[in-house]
């Protein structure tokens, strides 16, 4: 008897779940129709172990959008942010961005990691939908077609410009170069640096790998203990780096750390203290509140005032920008539809966004100058020097 | 350079064993892999950060405080989502494991507001020891000092009360224990209260010594330390501060000698290569085949 | 009918069933090895993964037809199966379920650390080959080969192993040998379904197939009804649309996604489906139609 019960309850279950999912279908049909707003979408997790860079992004894209919708929006209509959270799952990801895109929406800003950028563009191109990824810094990602575009600093531009830099002006002639294996940012980052330390006369006398989402590093810490070296060119992300200055100081190692804008957030000096003191960042976007001028200052101080005064982060300004452009690329079109603005989009020149001026070139690829290299003071990000790039 | 990778494994061990322990006493006496174990790990080491970082209090307080919630949530964890599934199958509680596992992560990403790591206040003086060419920590003595503390401890309830008898006996054989009277309900509430206890302690001092925290930090270290029980032999308590030490110093030297890439791999690479020789670790019992 | 047809040609709909389906192989190759033989497997994930890059790497430097890269993916899965079987099916139990835990992460790691499968960058330029038209007819024909497996000697052989070890050993059933086989066919499945979401999703990386994959393919199987095919593909519906259909309660998801998996644990043990015999209850369900009344015994 309790059999019956259970099947029928099953069934009932089925039947109510497959009528939830026709009905969800009918409603969005009549809006798509409708068309009285421009639907962007938000690609990024907003829940598993990467949701900090999509929550940001998120943040940033929900500012644009309030600033353009207050300014009478695009085209006579009103911007709308279509979201959609994978959960930090590539699978997942490919489902919801073909979720967004029968929803209508005409771009999708996202995703912030460079792996599921590249999932998601294999499903926006041959659906002709203008993919930006504000994140995405590793290679093969424009590759993939003409609707694909990032609005990212990119490393191979900024690491040889900074490691002039650090050889020329801060006299570095020895590094230990620090990667974190399994992190596709950080072993793109150190295949760009090597050449360029080779190039401007630096010599690496250590290398060490670490692994993501590790916290022990007291192994690498005594074998670089053995070595001397003026510094240590750090490509992975800021948890490892702050712990991992934290752990050369407990091993009496004083020197400090140079990287990428993977260390660019405020748990770098929560998390390291006085350990990250003095170390250097380069990112497109610097935080620093008291030196930004004009739309970045502006940026920064509309975000504090919205978000308890914590300060924004390069996703936040890169989701910004993002939808900005997109906004900008239809007015110049005329058109909100994708196949139409790509081109105008393409065509970006000298555009002016928080994160410093954006132009794409032959290939799509955003050129960005300029580059920020911001040293930690008083467990605040200070711009040591503005390196120009273009 | 031998001796101080030395020191720098052992002290990962010790944090490996102590939550191995919880693995092993659980699997010991109902034969479950309980995969929640890492997430109240995590949470111990989260109500130590709290205490110490908004009450301000001493280390030992944060870590009294850690055990006092643990403890309950352990409990509440097997009543909840174990127990009535004593009698099912083997996967059943395997797979409401996971879901408590996935709940509680996910609940302290909520109520935190993101996954991001936290670190943690320095309760304890960044003082260094040097005994030779080898540096001690404070941090590292304490660590290991509170370890050994813990699971002396354990030992002598394990083989000198009566609870640590009805233990044994329920370990041995559930239903006879049942059968002569000991309330095996209790007993496995008691032992998922104690692995609870050693996990708090172990994720404070973790969190203090790595400085960092995170709501999917009980994860890997879970398995690397289920590892070591598996190791050591699962269901043995030696068993498990063996096998945690043994982790801990492989995979600090296999860093050491270059292998640092494939880090993660050391304990499974090792655990695979003593359960080929030695089917149920290495101090575990032979499995008797019943028929 | 119009149903049916936006479900064809919406294309996320289209999305999600496709995967549904590609997860839907692997899960039912799980269930040949934990269903049906009982042995403990918490690295499905590595099998699917070397049937992903291999087959990839093939469309990508070799050119050779994606059938024949399936085909191969799924081999090559099953060859990796075999030799993880040799060693560690002499293991029980939780051992075995530990050891291809562990085995699957030395695999993640292992492809981290490869160079032609682009490591932890990932391997990209993947032609798309999968359809929702190939998953299916391949989901039809591995559902009608585990029936043919379940219902030949072998297949009760496997069963018979999963009831009692040594009541089959001594029935002359050579244990050791037909669990690597149910291994090797189960881990084939699993190269198979590999192969197909490579070319589903033209990106592979390493990330894409820890143990939480494993895992999640471990439910499936558990939570429709362990030993039961549509038990299993239920399982495979139910847990793959559930993330889809809580969508709407946002960042609530995972916490009500493992609240449920507690709860449908605690009420059907056995899995929904679990000792609910389908053809009886569909010939109660007739014999009640005739006016009969039937009912099934309860157990």
């Amino acid at each position: 008897m309790r059999k019956r019960i259970y099947l029928f309850a099953l069934v009932a279950l089925l039947a109510v779940a497959l009528l939830a999912a026709g009905c969800g279908g009918s409603k969005d049909a009549p809006k798509a129709a409708g068309g009285d707003t421009i639907k962007i979408g938000f690609l990024g997790g907003k829940t598993g172990a990467h949701a900090h860079y999509g929550i940001e992004t998120l943040k940033g894209m929900q500012m644009a959008v309030d600033d353009i919708n207050k300014a009478g929006g695009v085209l006579g209509k009103k911007l709308e942010i279509v979201e959609g959270d994978h959960g930090s799952n590539s699978s997942e990801a490919a489902n919801v961005t073909q979720k967004m895109i029968t929803q209508k929406v005409v771009a999708i800003v996202g995703d912030p990691t460079t792996g599921i950028t590249k999932t998601a563009a294999q499903i926006c191109q041959p659906a002709k939908v203008v993919l930006l990824s504000a994140g995405a810094v590793g290679t093969g990602v424009v590759e993939i077609g003409d609707y694909i575009y990032r609005d990212t600093l990119l490393d191979a531009v900024a690491a040889p410009a900074v490691t002039k830099y650090l050889s020329e002006e801060l006299k570095w002639k020895k590094v230990a170069l620090v990667t974190t294996t399994g992190l596709s940012y950080s072993e793109s980052l150190t295949a760009i640096f090597k050449p360029a330390l080779a190039k401007y006369g630096v010599e690496i006398v250590a290398e060490q790998s670490i692994m993501e989402k590790d916290t022990n590093f007291s192994a690498q810490v005594t074998s670089l203990s053995q070595k001397s070296f003026d510094g240590v060119i750090f490509t992975g992300y800021y948890t490892e780096g702050a712990l991992f200055m934290k752990e050369m100081r407990k091993q009496g190692l004083n020197q400090v750390m140079a990287g990428g804008d993977g260390l660019l957030g405020q748990e770098l000096y929560q998390l390291g203290e006085k350990a990250v003191e003095g170390s250097m960042v380069y990112a497109g976007f610097a935080v620093d509140s008291k030196n930004a001028v004009g739309i970045t200052k502006e940026f920064i101080d509309k975000y504090q005032a919205k978000n308890n005064n914590s300060k924004p982060d390069m996703f936040a300004a890169q989701g910004y920008d993002a939808v900005m452009m997109l906004a900008e690329a239809m007015k110049k079109a005329n058109s909100a539809d994708p196949t139409v603005f790509k081109e105008a989009l393409a065509k970006t020149k000298d555009f002016k966004g928080v994160t410093g001026t954006i132009t794409f070139d032959a290939n799509r690829e955003p050129i960005k100058s300029p580059v920020y290299l911001q040293e930690v003071k008083n467990s605040e990000f200070v711009v040591k020097t503005v390196i120009p790039t273009a | 350079m031998f001796f101080q990778q030395l020191v720098n494994g052992v002290t990962l061990g010790a944090t490996y064993a102590l939550i191995a322990l919880g693995y092993t006493m659980v699997y010991g006496i109902i034969q479950l892999i309980n995969f929640a174990h890492g997430e109240v790990y995590m949470i111990g080491a989260f109500v130590g950060l709290i205490m110490v970082a908004v009450y301000k209090v001493n280390f030992f307080i944060a870590l009294l405080a850690a055990m006092a919630v643990c403890i309950p949530l352990a409990v509440l964890i097997e009543r909840v989502a174990y127990r009535p599934l004593r009698n099912s199958t083997r996967l059943a509680p395997l797979i409401s494991a996971l879901g408590v596992s996935i709940f509680l992560q996910t609940l302290v990403t909520l109520i935190k507001g993101d996954p991001n790591p936290l670190g943690f206040p320095h309760v304890i003086q960044d003082t260094v020891y040097a005994l030779g060419p080898v540096k001690f920590s404070l941090i590292q003595v304490v660590i290991l000092i509170v370890a050994s503390l813990l699971m002396v401890f354990l030992e002598i309830t394990v083989k000198y009360t009566k609870i640590g008898k009805a233990m044994r006996a329920t370990s041995e054989d559930y239903e006879t224990a049942n059968l002569m009277g000991i309330n095996v309900n209790h007993v496995v509430s008691f032992t998922f209260a104690a692995g609870a206890a050693l996990a708090a302690a172990g994720g404070v001092l973790v969190g203090m010594y790595f400085n960092s925290i995170n709501p999917f930090m009980g994860v890997t270290v879970g398995l690397k330390s289920f590892c070591a029980a598996v190791v050591g032999g699962i269901g043995s308590i030696p068993g498990a501060m063996l096998g945690g030490l043994l982790l801990g110093i492989a995979e600090v030297f296999g860093v050491a000698a270059g292998f640092d890439t494939y880090k993660e791999a050391i304990s499974f690479g090792l655990l695979i290569i003593i359960l080929l020789f030695r089917p149920t670790g290495l101090l575990g019992h032979p499995i008797q085949r019943k028929v | 009918m119009e149903g049916v047809l936006s479900i064809l040609t919406n294309p996320y709909y289209n999305q999600v069933l496709t995967m549904m389906g590609i997860f839907l192989i692997a899960a039912l190759g799980l269930h040949l090895i934990t269903g049906v033989t009982g042995q403990f497997s918490f690295g499905h994930a590595a099998f699917l993964s070397i049937g992903a890059y291999s087959s990839a790497l093939m469309t990508i430097y070799l050119h050779t037809p994606f059938f024949l890269n399936m085909l191969v993916g799924g081999l090559l899965a099953a060859l990796f199966g075999i030799l993880l079987g040799i060693p560690s099916m002499r293991l029980t139990g939780d051992y075995l379920g530990i050891t291809t835990l562990g085995f699957g992460e030395i695999v993640r790691i292992v492809f981290i650390n490869t160079k032609i499968t682009g490591g932890a960058m990932g391997l990209g330029g993947i032609p798309k080959e999968t359809n929702i038209a190939i998953v299916y007819i391949l989901v039809v024909l591995t559902v009608f080969s585990l029936y043919r497996i379940q219902n030949s000697r072998f297949g009760r052989a496997l069963a018979a192993i999963r009831e009692d070890e040594i009541a089959a050993e001594t029935m002359g059933i050579n244990v050791y040998w037909y669990k690597i086989k149910a291994f090797a066919v189960g881990t084939f499945f699993a190269g198979v379904s590999g192969a197909l979401f490579a070319h589903m999703m033209q990106y592979l990386n390493p990330s894409d197939f820890g143990f939480s994959r494993s895992f999640d393919i471990l439910n499936f199987v558990v939570l429709g009804g362990l030993g039961s095919i549509p038990g299993t593909i239920l399982g495979t519906a139910v847990l793959s649309l559930a993330p889809e259909f809580l969508r709407f309660v946002k960042e609530y998801r995972m916490l009500i996604y493992g609240a449920l998996m507690i709860l449908m644990m605690i009420f059907r043990p056995y899995g929904l489906l679990g000792n609910v015999d389908l053809v009886r209850v569909f010939r109660s369900l007739r014999s009640r139609g005739a006016g009969k009344g039937t009912v099934s015994g309860d157990s």
